[in-house]
């Protein structure tokens, strides 16, 4: 039993599975950004479970638990590494850490010296120059980035794809028109507008993403608008308006799966550039405000820092393996989706 | 009124031809401070150091002259007195005596006959007239001058060749009368006798002579300039002079980027490079030329004005409107733990407005420390209870505001203030702009807290920061919007006062309000000059003054500038060591004699 039937998309399968690389790619990123919407489990300084006195806390998401619950002497929120210390003398109470115990924005100075800390046992890829966990920072960076692209793809593409496939399909004058504001449109420098924006307001997560969706549809429009114009001529869409199909039906039924490869090809190299020019942003200071955890601020750290390598190493290795991973997967999608392969030319 | 123009015009004629010294003047001069330079300074040698741009200009007044060159032609344009960098009193510049008028209107100084301009010109009473002429002129297109030269100061009056009255047109105090009135010479010879029409652009590269040490003597455009010591220099016995400005030669280098400018450096390109900051001092002042000697550490503890930096909450902010919750606030702000975590406790905390301004200063103040506990007992008395998420809240309002700051730098700071404040219940959103953006935003008041710093002045000038006047409108300098009767009725009081004991006192009084209004909260500040030089940099015993700003930027300052010297024969040692790898001591020299306890 399977969920698809359609032997063509079930053969691109196979043969997306068959390319090793791009396939655990795949499954590499799917685990990762499955991990990283549960990364309060993973990286933070919230105890997972805490037994005390005979009740049991799950102290990670909600409010916080102020540290007088614990025993401490403080209405703030309970210090869990310190509470697991004093656990150990303690019958009865434990408590289970995450296997990362520093949340993005705590400054863990060490008593005696000062950070940026090298990598060592309490903070494996060390802490940036004001003594944050850069494991925690990336990973929490990683959330926001790749959740950024992914929300970037989503609404450029209902954007691009509608206006482009309406383009093709209709023709005529609202084809002649959109083309015209497009190139407008695309001459309008988007860095520099954002650089605008972010110096009158700090920009939020939204705005950024309001911000980019407005410029990025563009790009989809004209591959959908020459892709629909093609599927159009076709018989099957001919057939279709014979048998009285409307043209909302035409367009969503008929044309639009037809043209997914187009789509699907383009998948990761959106990804790709969402997380890069989200980076560039937080590079140059004009992405999220701080202190956001992004990968962007690392690398500028880093550069800043050039003695403290570990810094910008492991902002550069994040961002090269995911990139790395996404355009294997790219590049598998692709051929698997070649239609030279399957599709019979008349 | 044609009438009343004639009679102004014939009665100033009168007063022109008529003008004759006061009499009963009570001239005063300055030949018992003690001298701060070092006598057996040596003269001689190259001092090369670096600017970030190329100026647009070398003229020191008018449209793009206000660039970070023109200190090095300022500084060398000397004023008639100076204070004393240590003791602040007056000392002699280009006047050797000086006297207060009776009607604190007025002051009347004897130039010294000595004086020279740069290009070997006398400098005269018709010199100081014509800077008066040249600085009230349409044709120099420097608005803020035209204002201040005709509002601070209402006329210059010649007696003689050597002797002259400055007249300001309102009662000041003693010492402000000195800051205002002692005003710099304009060569009169070398723009022909009146301003030109196209000063500003004939002479955007014709620097003008200058009165002190040094000239410019050569401009290579893009790349670097050249000031040279003046020959036989007038001036160079007289007693706070000498063994000060002792280089032949300082050549200001153009490289645009602090990084690029530091490898330089390290190269031995340059000899000295300040390293101000922590994170500088640390760590760019560790490496392997510091631990062999070839470079050294200096760092001075100074006493000079500090700037007010620190937290502005804007009292017409729904949350700050009340007292009790901008003390609240103040007391959730853990300043000085994050100075000993993130400045590794090297720079000072700043307990109240005017520090640094001797006598003025109200020692006595403390700034509100960090304490959980009181923001506790305060909230719970004003009926507010902590959230679910630890925050403090009443009703639909939360403690959560914004903090509004146009420095990146100082992002880390106030990361973990932010951090601790959260402890305290407080939440703190950080408002990161571009430098412009946040100033303006402030400047129209829409900040909810704002992390500012304001530069310093030699007095305090409470009207234009804490006076009502100036709150609840936009672009005005009481961003706090502070707003208080009897702290009007002191400043009215400060303002018009010319009694120095009285003014120290209402000053006093004046940071006191300020700190019970309760909606500043001082930082920090740094209180040291400190940087890096090679070996052959030396300076005095005592190496800065209380006063100094910068230690090897202001090698040209006539006060408290050029204090340092290079040898000739440690440079030689030195850079033979660095060849065959021979190494010395590492040194860091710091003087704490003015440190604060």
């Amino acid at each position: 039993m399977t969920l698809i039937k359609d032997p063509l998309l079930l053969k691109k399968l196979e043969k997306f599975k068959s390319i090793k690389r791009g396939y655990y790619s795949l499954v590499l990123l799917t685990v990762l950004i499955s991990l990283s919407v549960v990364a309060e489990l993973l990286v933070n300084n919230r105890a997972v479970v805490v037994r005390y006195n005979g009740a049991i806390y799950f102290p990670t998401y909600g409010d916080i638990i102020p540290g007088k619950k614990f025993g401490f002497d403080y209405d703030y929120e309970a210090n869990y590494r310190e509470l697991k210390e004093r656990f150990k003398n303690e019958d009865g109470n434990w408590l289970v850490m995450p296997p990362i115990p520093f949340n993005p924005y705590e400054n863990d100075y060490i008593e005696g010296s000062y950070p940026p800390y090298p990598p060592d046992s309490r903070h494996i890829l060390g802490t940036d120059a004001s003594g944050r966990d850069i494991l925690a920072r990336l990973f929490y960076g990683f959330r926001i980035a790749i959740f950024f692209s992914l929300l970037l793809l989503f609404f450029s593409y209902i954007i691009g794809i509608t206006i482009g496939c309406l383009m093709g399909y209709l023709g005529g004058r609202f084809d002649l028109l959109f083309q015209r504001v497009i190139e407008i449109w695309s001459n309008i420098p988007t860095l520099y507008l954002i650089i605008i924006v972010s110096s009158i307001v700090a920009p939020t997560f939204g705005v950024l993403l309001s911000i980019m969706v407005f410029f990025y549809w563009v790009t989809m429009t004209w591959y959908m608008r020459t892709a629909t114009y093609k599927e159009k001529a076709r018989e099957y869409v001919l057939s279709a308006r014979a048998l009285g199909a409307g043209h909302r039906r035409v367009i969503f039924s008929h044309i639009i799966p037809n043209t997914i490869s187009v789509i699907v090809t383009f998948v990761p190299f959106t990804v790709v550039a969402g997380i890069t020019t989200l980076t560039a942003l937080d590079y140059l200071g004009f992405g999220l405000p701080p202190p956001t955890p992004s990968w962007g601020a690392l690398l500028r750290e880093g550069t800043a820092n050039l003695g403290q390598q570990w810094i910008v190493m492991s902002a550069v290795s994040a961002m090269i393996l995911i990139l790395v991973m996404v355009t294997f997967i790219g590049e598998a999608v692709r051929e698997a989706f070649d239609p030279k392969k399957f599709s019979f030319y008349e | 009124m044609k009438r009343i123009l004639i009679f102004i015009i014939l009665f100033s004629f009168q007063f022109a031809l008529s003008a004759e010294l006061p009499k009963n003047l009570k001239w005063e001069t300055n030949d018992s401070d003690p001298t701060y330079a070092d006598p057996n300074a040596k003269p001689g040698g190259t001092l090369r150091k670096f600017v970030l741009t190329f100026p647009m200009t070398v003229r020191t007044v008018g449209p793009d002259s206000n660039n970070s060159f023109r200190n090095n032609i300022l500084d060398n344009t000397w004023a008639l007195v100076g204070t004393h960098p240590n003791t602040r009193n007056t000392i002699p510049l280009l006047a050797t005596h000086w006297s207060v008028g009776k009607d604190m209107k007025s002051m009347y100084f004897k130039i010294n006959p000595q004086a020279k301009w740069s290009d070997g010109k006398p400098i005269t009473a018709d010199d100081f007239v014509f800077a008066l002429e040249f600085m009230r002129s349409k044709n120099i297109n420097a608005p803020w001058y035209n204002d201040f030269y005709s509002t601070e100061i209402s006329k210059v009056e010649k007696y003689d060749t050597h002797t002259i009255g400055v007249f300001s047109p309102k009662k000041k105090p003693r010492e402000q009368l000195i800051l205002y009135l002692g005003i710099a010479p304009r060569p009169k010879h070398f723009y022909g006798g009146k301003v030109p029409k196209n000063y500003t652009r004939a002479f955007n590269w014709k620097p003008e002579p200058t009165t002190g040490p040094y000239y410019l003597k050569t401009v290579k455009k893009g790349k670097s300039m050249t000031l040279v010591k003046i020959k036989d220099w007038w001036a160079k016995d007289m007693r706070f002079i000498k063994g000060r400005f002792n280089p032949d030669k300082i050549i200001i280098k153009v490289i645009r980027n602090n990084q690029v400018a530091f490898e330089h450096f390290k190269k031995g390109n340059l000899d000295t490079y300040n390293l101000l900051s922590s994170e500088n001092w640390f760590q760019k002042g560790d490496g392997k030329e510091y631990r062999k000697g070839y470079i050294e550490k200096t760092s001075f503890y100074t006493d000079s004005p500090r700037s007010n930096r620190g937290f502005y909450m804007n009292s017409d902010y729904e949350l700050f409107k009340t007292k009790p919750l901008r003390e609240a606030f103040s007391h959730a702000l853990d300043i000085d733990l994050a100075i000993k975590k993130v400045f590794r406790s090297d720079v000072a905390r700043l307990e109240h407005i005017y520090t640094g301004y001797g006598d003025y200063e109200n020692k006595s103040i403390k700034a509100r420390r960090f304490d959980i506990g009181k923001v506790k007992s305060i909230m719970a008395k004003e009926g507010w209870t902590r959230g679910g998420d630890g925050i403090w809240k009443k009703g639909n309002k939360r403690f959560s505001v914004k903090l509004t700051y146009g420095y990146p730098a100082y992002t880390d700071y106030l990361a973990f203030i932010k951090e601790q404040a959260k402890k305290a219940g407080v939440e703190i959103e950080l408002d990161l702009l571009d430098g412009a953006t946040s100033f303006k935003k402030i400047q129209e008041k829409k900040h909810q807290v704002s992390f500012s710093a304001w530069g310093v002045k030699m007095l305090p000038s409470p009207w234009e920061s804490y006076h009502s006047d100036n709150a609840h409108k936009t672009q005005t300098n009481n961003i706090s919007n502070t707003d208080d009767k009897e702290l009007d009725a002191l400043i009215d009081k400060y303002r018009k006062s010319v009694d120095r004991k009285e003014m120290v006192q209402l000053s006093r009084k004046i940071a006191q309000k300020v700190h019970d209004y309760a909606a500043f909260v001082p930082a920090h500040y740094f209180p040291f000059v400190r940087g890096a030089h090679w070996r052959w940099v030396r300076f005095p015993k005592k190496a800065g003054t209380n006063l100094s700003i910068q230690e090897f930027d202001d090698v040209t300052h006539a006060e408290y500038g050029g204090l340092m010297w290079i040898d000739e024969d440690l440079k030689k040692e030195t850079l033979a060591a660095k060849k065959s790898g021979k190494t010395f001591p590492p040194v860091v020299r710091i003087d704490k004699a003015n440190m604060r306890k």
